[in-house]
């Protein structure tokens, strides 16, 4: 908005050819040019004014649909209470609904618990997907990688978070929300460190941390004590082997978030992807409470 | 009745008419690259807002805040630099935003490097975090000099074929006179070769 405030601009368009005319008007033809000039200023004036004005009705246009693009979906719902997580032999975290294990909608989620994006995804869509679980819609495959980890400040950070997210879905899987509530504790803005940040959270700040959202003491223990680190590092690759195989079917190179559905990304980018998947009525019930009965 | 003015002009000064001609055409070169280059920037970095935010808060020059205001208005004041700059309307504006925005992407990017980040300039699309030895900083810097460059020759010299400025000036000036874009033209000569424009502009009209 400062820059379009320098509108006058156009000021020096004129300035030129005003400057020379006016040297040249000194001769017998003072009042043509004149009038020459007067004319030609205001065809500039209105040429600066038209500019200007498709300059702010551009960026006014563009503060809309990026806001709208932008909206928190679901704002308001909270965290998930009625879902369940496990975890197979190669490190896949499966959410589903309580009671239902074959929801109609499953979703492959990669994702590295340092990236950024990833928090702003689930800063942006974690409360409706959290809705869409509880309302026994959507089931989801969380597939962690770590390749940021030569970013975080320990090197290890995002290998150890995963860690500690197999550590929560073996130990407290079974206890409805605790597993979604660590996962979106992990990318609360409070908690996640910075890439190239001076520092990240420890083993025992991220046990600390699952203590927070209802993992026993065994599972804290757990993850404090690394133990699952070996693991979650060995099926990090395989998770990586799998992004890069999803996102070369759309052309892309392996990044987070990605969402995938049967195997090919969704676009995210799309504020109403998840809208879209899911059953209109489900979708189409604005009040969070409303589901909950 | 446009074109056979210029015709007739062009045999009576047509050394110095074509040289115009050729600046005119570079000024829509210059244009067309600037205007391309902005509006599929632009449209690149507004489709994906939550990616532009993440390469803004990469050079970590701005405070939180101010960073997500300007992750959410560049996108579309490139567009609108990309867009005024195609069709040339207020050419000397567009381009002097456009240097603006080249001079300040260049900042970053020579203070990231400087500082030794890590990141991808984000310049079209992409941004934010790369592993170490994966930045392609003097590529990026190379290129917005180049685009500096350019934005700086339309800022010194808009006029330019094809242009909504230059449309709406002859229209202006076949009402006044019989001249075309002379005034234009006198300014290029300022520009082009350093010596006034009355030099050899009351000979033409007499």
């Amino acid at each position: 908005m400062a820059k379009s405030g320098r509108g006058p601009v156009p000021g020096p368009a004129s300035g030129g050819p005003k400057g020379t005319k006016g040297k040249s008007g000194k001769g017998g033809r003072a009042s043509v040019a004149a009038a020459r000039r007067s004319s030609g200023d205001r065809t500039q004036l209105i040429i600066g004014g038209v500019a200007i004005v498709v300059i702010i009705a551009v960026i006014a246009i563009g503060l809309v649909l990026h806001s709208r693009n932008t909206a928190q979906q679901g704002a308001g719902y909270g965290t998930s209470t009625k879902s369940v997580a496990t975890m197979d032999a190669n490190g896949v975290i499966t959410v589903t609904p309580v009671g239902n294990g074959s929801p109609g909608v499953v979703l492959d989620v990669y994702e590295d618990a340092l990236c950024p994006l990833c928090a702003d995804f689930e800063h942006q869509f974690g409360q409706q997907i959290a809705k869409a679980v509880d309302d026994g819609q959507l089931g989801l495959h969380y597939r962690m990688v770590d390749f940021l980890d030569g970013s975080s400040h320990s090197g290890t950070y995002s290998t150890r978070a995963y860690g500690a997210l197999m550590a929560v879905a073996k130990g407290d899987g079974s206890k409805p929300g605790v597993f979604m509530a660590f996962h979106t504790a992990i990318y609360d803005a409070k908690n996640q460190p910075k890439e190239n940040g001076s520092t990240d959270l420890s083993n025992a700040e991220l046990a600390k941390l699952a203590g927070q959202v209802g993992a026993s003491a065994a599972t804290q223990k757990q993850i404090s004590d690394g133990a699952d680190v070996e693991a979650a590092k060995k099926d990090a690759q395989t998770n990586l082997t799998s992004l890069t195989d999803v996102a070369a079917k759309v052309g892309r190179q392996a990044g987070t978030p990605t969402v995938a559905k049967d195997g090919v990304p969704l676009n995210t980018n799309d504020v109403n992807w998840l809208t879209n998947l899911l059953p209109k009525s489900g979708s189409s019930s604005p009040a969070p409470t409303s589901s909950g009965s | 009745m446009h074109i056979a003015i210029g015709t007739v002009r062009g045999v009576r000064t047509s050394l110095t008419v074509g040289r115009h001609r050729l600046w005119d055409l570079v000024g829509l070169a210059a244009r067309l690259l600037l205007g391309v280059v902005f509006l599929v920037s632009g449209i690149i970095k507004a489709s994906d807002p939550a990616q532009t935010r993440v390469a803004v808060k990469g050079y970590q020059l701005l405070p939180d805040g101010l960073a997500e205001t300007v992750a959410a208005i560049l996108p579309y004041l490139e567009i609108a630099v990309g867009l005024i700059l195609l069709v040339g309307l207020a050419t000397r504006l567009g381009a002097l935003l456009s240097a603006l925005l080249m001079l300040a992407f260049l900042i970053g990017v020579i203070s990231a490097a400087a500082r030794g980040l890590s990141i991808d300039c984000g310049c079209f699309g992409g941004g934010g975090a790369v592993q170490t030895g994966a930045t392609e900083y003097t590529l990026e810097i190379l290129r917005d000099t180049g685009l500096l460059i350019v934005s700086i020759y339309l800022l010194v010299r808009p006029s330019s074929w094809l242009s909504v400025d230059r449309l709406a000036r002859g229209r202006v000036e076949d009402d006044a006179s019989d001249d075309g874009d002379d005034g234009d033209e006198a300014a290029a000569h300022d520009d082009v070769r350093g010596r006034p424009a009355d030099m050899d502009t009351p000979a033409r009209r007499a």
